[in-house]
């Protein structure tokens, strides 16, 4: 079979950096839905939290729900449904001091509520995202098809935060 | 008194000293032949209807609060007759004929402005349905013109025709449709129905309504007891307290939906422009606000007032489809309660109830429809059968399931 | 307007998609036109406190029953419907000005 190349959902776009802030893409790897048959499955992670497990984290994403991100699924297919998620996803960083100024602009959640190893899931602006709040700034996870359109919104706002702070 | 431009002359020259109140203001007496619940529009046109139309002069209208201080009192004021649906289609012609003769009839200015109203379309699909529309008022005998994109811009050059979510592909104006001051329409009735006798009696709130085997006998008010044969409820947005007090339970949900004003400007928009796929619509009223609107905020509610992201959204269609307008400043913004059933059509019946009968169910569409429902529930009460043009908006169509849906969205009250 | 969702605490009104009263909750029975009725389209339609069906849409995509007063838009208690229904109120102290 011929070896395709696979292009990220933002086919390799370069970060955007601005008064502080970095965007960028990340490269998720492998995404699985967990749908637990019993809630209250040892290791699944509490409402709005994740649970590192080595490099792979487990990301609540709603109810009865979390993803696993950047690990294999292991044990899990024998006690949740297990569905592939990776590509499905989009995955952008959003790091430096003023990461949550700017997310403010766009998500209806007190940010800065959120320690490393919170989660939430919400919108931005009108689009649905998972945010991860990891060292210096946010992970953000939006649908794939969805991937331009969060990148506009994020510069957009960056942009507008960078002459706000120039004036 | 009569008004004439030669009174409004001679008055202006002597100071306007001669202006006295437009209507009495009665104490309710102990019986009537029949009693409106509800000093509102729809009230107002129900008691100028049966006193005029059919005779009734010992009637009395109850209100609540004063004339006018509800929904009639705010709302964006359009009327039009642009509805698909038999059953629609004959009620708002009907109710456009009697708006254009208004003004004579009542002797009063309501400020009826046919400006035209536009419908914008945004798909091959939305223009086809557009053209059954157009041809279904047509039909109907009303007026209905299909504009290209060209022909839109025409009228509305200021429209963003290049955004890229709802790409303007025309729209279906409909000359004949506008606006009107809508407190000078329930003025002129109230002056209308209290100059041939009918007693408005308002700070007035009915408490009670008194039944004997199954059949009305009087209501119970804040200002005493009052008897009549025949009672009509006409409270929109309150129907569902008002028909609790007759123990029935009605197909309606109260939801609040907002509309928006900004300062004065000079005139730039003299169309009624309505944007669906945006829910968003505007018109500039004579004064030279910019009045707009868009959806109800979704969930139940009795507030009269609204929450910010249907602000925002609403913000956000304006701005999508006009952007000229992002520098008018808002003045004030305000919700209305709207009487929502499963089908978006309102109820112009008899009840369960012999003598009691109901007027409601108007959504978010009843200003327009304040002439002919008054016409339609005053024939109704006056004579125990529907009117010809209203005759499909039974009480009972949810269960039967002839509904009226015009918009097909199905039966949930906060769909339409 | 904020609902305070039992799974992601306090969240904006955007984020919740009504549904309609708690009516929806009770199954009719099958060829009972009358309960159908009254089920799909007759609603009590209070001033005051109402209990109504809300889904958590952009959230966690839990339903939620939500006490509400539909005149002042106050919120007094929010239940999930699935699993009978565990009481925020319970769990959690209301933030300030959450209504």
């Amino acid at each position: 079979m011929v070896n395709l190349i696979a292009k990220s959902p933002l086919w390799g776009q370069a970060p955007l950096v601005s008064a502080g802030v970095t965007l960028a893409e990340v490269d998720l790897g492998q995404v699985t839905s967990i749908a637990p048959f019993d809630m209250a499955v040892p290791g699944f992670p509490a409402p709005n939290t994740v649970v590192a497990d080595g490099a792979a984290r487990l990301v609540w994403t709603g109810r009865g729900q979390a993803f696993l991100i950047g690990g294999p699924v292991g044990d899990w297919a024998e006690v949740a449904a297990v569905t592939d998620q990776s590509d499905g996803w989009a995955g952008l960083s959003l790091l430096g001091a003023g990461a949550v100024d700017v997310l403010a602009r766009l998500v209806p959640v007190d940010l800065r509520r959120l320690a490393v190893g919170d989660c939430a899931r919400t919108q931005l602006g009108h689009m649905a995202v998972i945010v991860i709040a990891v060292a210096g700034g946010f992970e953000l996870l939006v649908f794939r098809s969805m991937a331009q359109t969060a990148w506009h919104e994020l510069a957009t706002v960056i942009k507008m935060r960078g002459a706000r702070l120039a004036c | 008194m009569r008004y004439s431009g030669l009174k409004v002359i001679t008055q202006g020259l002597f100071g306007n000293k001669g202006w006295g109140p437009v209507w009495r203001d009665p104490a309710p007496k102990g019986e009537y032949d029949a009693i409106i619940i509800g000093g509102g529009g729809h009230g107002l046109s129900t008691a100028y209807y049966l006193a005029k139309n059919h005779g009734l002069t010992n009637i009395a209208v109850l209100e609540k609060g004063y004339i006018g201080s509800g929904n009639v009192g705010r709302n964006t004021t359009i009327v039009r007759a642009n509805y698909f649906l038999p059953g629609n289609s004959e009620f708002y012609s009907h109710s456009l004929k009697l708006w254009e003769g208004l003004e004579a009839e009542l002797n009063y200015n309501v400020m009826h402005s046919q400006r035209g109203l536009i419908n914008l379309f945004h798909s091959d699909g939305q223009r086809d349905a557009f053209v059954r529309r157009g041809n279904a008022m047509i039909n109907q005998g009303d007026d209905a013109i299909l504009l290209d994109r060209e022909g839109v811009r025409q009228h509305l050059p200021y429209l963003d025709f290049e955004q890229t979510r709802f790409p303007i592909y025309g729209g279906l104006l409909h000359p004949r449709g506008g606006t009107a001051r809508h407190d000078a329409v329930a003025w002129g009735y109230a002056r209308g129905a209290d100059q041939r006798g009918v007693d408005l009696i308002q700070n007035c709130e009915v408490t009670g309504i008194d039944i004997e085997g199954g059949r009305v006998v009087g209501v119970q008010t804040t200002r005493g007891s009052i008897r009549a044969r025949k009672v009509g409820m006409v409270v929109a947005g309150r129907s569902g307290q008002v028909a609790a007090m007759a123990g029935m339970r009605l197909p309606i949900e109260s939801h609040v939906l907002q509309a928006f004003v900004t300062e004065g400007l000079k005139p730039c928009i003299d169309h009624v422009v309505s944007f669906g796929m945006g829910h968003f619509y505007i018109s500039q009223s004579d004064k030279g606000g910019l009045v707009f609107g868009g959806d109800i905020d979704f969930y139940a509610s009795y507030a009269s007032r609204g929450n910010l992201p249907m602000v925002e959204h609403v913000m956000e269609a304006g701005m999508t489809l006009m952007p000229m307008i992002g520098r008018a400043k808002v003045l004030r913004s305000w919700g209305g309660i709207m009487d929502m059933t499963p089908d978006g059509s309102p109820i112009i019946d008899k009840t369960p109830v012999d003598g009691l009968f109901i007027d409601a169910g108007w959504n978010y569409g009843g200003f327009k429809a304040v002439p002919a429902s008054g016409w339609c529930m005053a024939h109704l009460m006056a004579t125990g059968e529907s009117h010809a043009v209203a005759r499909r908006f039974r009480l009972d169509r949810f269960k039967t399931g002839h509904l009226l849906d015009e918009e097909g969205t199905g039966s949930q009250h906060n769909l339409h | 307007m904020r609902i305070t969702c039992p799974l992601c605490g306090p969240r904006d009104r955007r984020e919740f998609y009504y549904y309609g009263s708690e009516d929806y909750l009770t199954q009719p029975a099958l060829g009972d036109f009358d309960a159908i009725d009254a089920h799909l389209h007759l609603r009590d339609n209070l001033a005051g406190e109402v209990r109504d069906l809300w889904y958590h849409e952009m959230g966690c995509a839990a339903w939620l029953l939500v006490t509400r007063n539909t005149v002042t838009h106050k919120i007094s208690d929010v239940v999930q419907v699935a699993g009978g229904g565990v009481g925020i109120l319970a769990k959690m102290k209301p933030e300030e000005g959450a209504l």
